[in-house]
């Protein structure tokens, strides 16, 4: 039955080949360079694998140089926002889902909601550092996490208006024709249903607020607020440049949200297009 | 009494939406027609700045070039990719693993993406001159971050690493929905490649770009992060795109008027490819 292999098709596996080492390479190079003591970084050639493996720059960042303050930072700013952010998108997009409301309305809301993806943050972060400066909140992790939580709202309140409207109002209306309130429906019945829903929303939103860089860059200028983006930027740009340290920083940063994400991997695509995709691939 | 509880629920989110939205725009415009050091109104004075300000002429050229750059690698590339994945490849576990393994890139933070490209371009300790030279390709380092055109290679090189796959997800989500039928019958009919796309696959696909290219041009019309780590604008002011220079006008000179009003512009472009994006899919998308 097995039908003859076509030329493109070799092609194709070649070429997801290629594409999966031009993926995963850079990856392992990065960890395997963390994983290496500094003399042997500046080894010629340099090896495949560490001969000496070491998580001695790990420990170094995380304590010696204390970024676990900023690892400590990033997780406050991150986890508030979130869940700030998510009960906000619920206000919105429970109404906008669950109620009568005009077409209008709705499209012009949800519309108003979508713009604010597209807003520039170099735009707005400019305004903004002259107003926390005078407010007295510069360097603080507040003004992150009021900003972290604008951002992520398009993204929780297009995922949630896409995860409710899937969810059948008949499940509610028979509650409600019970006699039961509309709290009583909300929070005993239909939560319990997005409660998947619910967790995929707040790690994509969280992933996003973790991968951050430029408002913390320009609005905090202390471990008291530095996220940690920031302490990554900082080993990248110094002068001279401890290269096993940057690449456990870096590793540290992306392991989060790709854990994340595999974990949450089926709302991914659906997220980021804001629902134009609607499965995975 | 009953009538107006959705509206009651969303008012106060908006409320405070708008406020921490467009009190910070309204400011941003303000702060464009003073001089910000002295308060003083100047009218368009920092708007007529920007006209002959060589620094921003050169720093919109740098912007043009990265966004048309990565926009036409993403977009052909992804397309590409979609179409010979979804005509060649059918089993369903070979495509699970191509969906997890373009997902990676797409959630890694452009800061970690920025450690791994300096890990790969830097002079002497970079993997990608060690590579050429084993395969003999080059004799002495190439050095990628303080040459004009391979540093404006590194940084666009990143953001297609990153972002193509997303181009190649979306396109190859759309693929789906074509019918395999039609496909078949078309291919029956002695339809080649091309036609096969242009006739039966790119009507499917046809919002999807249109989605696409709104989302990867507004997004690297704004590129700062990876940027700001690999090169931090240089060499010179080459790769210094718009984020950056506002950046550098905003804080380094500490001239936030006339960097708000360079930012309205930013912001002007912006909006206008989202209306695009808004009105067309108010079109497609019938609720």
């Amino acid at each position: 039955m097995r039908r003859r292999v076509s030329p493109w098709q070799v092609a194709a596996v070649a070429v997801l080949v290629v594409l999966t080492v031009l993926y995963l390479f850079p990856f392992y190079w990065m960890v395997v360079t963390a994983l290496k003591p500094l003399v042997e970084f500046y080894r010629f050639p340099p090896t495949l694998l560490p001969v000496h493996a070491t998580v001695e720059p790990f420990l170094s960042v995380l304590f010696a140089r204390g970024y676990l303050v900023l690892l400590r930072n990033s997780l406050v700013a991150c986890l508030t926002a979130v869940a700030t952010g998510m009960v906000v998108a619920m206000l919105i997009a429970y109404p906008v889902t669950r109620f009568p409301v005009p077409l209008a309305f709705r499209r012009g809301l949800m519309n108003w909601i979508l713009s604010l993806r597209f807003l520039p943050p170099i735009v707005v972060v400019i305004p903004f550092f002259d107003i926390v400066r005078k407010l007295g909140l510069y360097d603080s992790l507040l003004s992150l996490v009021l900003l972290y939580t604008v951002f992520s709202l398009p993204l929780a309140t297009w995922m949630l208006r896409g995860f409710l409207l899937e969810v059948p109002m008949e499940i509610e209306e028979a509650a409600l024709v019970d006699g039961a309130g509309r709290f009583y429906a909300f929070f005993k019945i239909l939560l319990p249903q997005l409660a998947p829903a619910l967790l995929a929303t707040g790690v994509i939103t969280f992933s996003l607020a973790w991968s951050e860089f430029m408002f913390a860059f320009i609005l905090s200028a202390t471990p008291r607020s530095q996220t940690f983006p920031i302490g990554v930027a900082s080993l990248v740009t110094q002068f001279e440049i401890i290269w096993n340290e940057m690449a456990a920083v870096g590793t540290i940063a992306a392991v989060v949200p790709i854990l994340l994400l595999l974990f949450a991997r089926r709302y991914v695509l659906v997220a980021l297009t804001f629902g134009a995709v609607r499965e995975k691939a | 009494m009953r009538h107006w509880t959705p509206y009651l629920l969303v008012a106060p989110p908006v409320l405070v939406l708008a406020s921490l939205v467009i009190y910070p725009l309204l400011y941003n415009v303000s702060l464009s027609l003073r001089n910000y050091r002295t308060g003083e109104f100047v009218g368009l004075h920092n708007f007529a700045r920007a006209l002959d300000d060589p620094q921003f002429f050169a720093s919109l050229r740098a912007t043009a070039v990265y966004v048309s750059g990565t926009l036409v690698i993403e977009v052909v590339g992804g397309l590409a990719l979609a179409l010979l994945v979804h005509r060649t490849i059918r089993s369903g576990w070979a495509r699970t693993l191509v969906y997890l393994l373009f997902l990676i890139p797409m959630v890694t933070p452009p800061i970690a993406a920025g450690v791994i490209a300096r890990l790969i371009y830097t002079p002497t300790y970079g993997v990608l001159n060690v590579l050429l030279e084993r395969v003999g390709l080059i004799r002495t380092d190439i050095l990628w971050l303080s040459e004009p055109l391979t540093a404006m290679f590194a940084v666009i090189s990143v953001d297609v690493w990153q972002w193509m796959p997303f181009v190649f997800l979306v396109c190859f989500a759309g693929l789906q929905a074509v019918p395999i039928d039609t496909a078949e019958a078309a291919r029956v009919d002695g339809a080649g490649g091309w036609r096969l796309f242009r006739h039966i696959e790119y009507p499917y696909l046809r919002s999807l770009l249109l989605l696409v290219m709104v989302f990867r041009f507004t997004d690297t019309f704004r590129v700062f992060d990876h940027v700001q780590v690999l090169t931090g604008g240089g060499p010179g002011a080459t790769t210094e795109f718009l984020s950056l220079y506002l950046y550098l006008i905003a804080f380094k000179f500490f001239n936030l008027s006339y960097a708000a009003a360079l930012s309205l512009f930013v912001l002007f472009v912006t909006s206008v490819a989202f209306s695009v994006l808004s009105r067309y899919l108010g079109r497609e998308v019938s609720e």
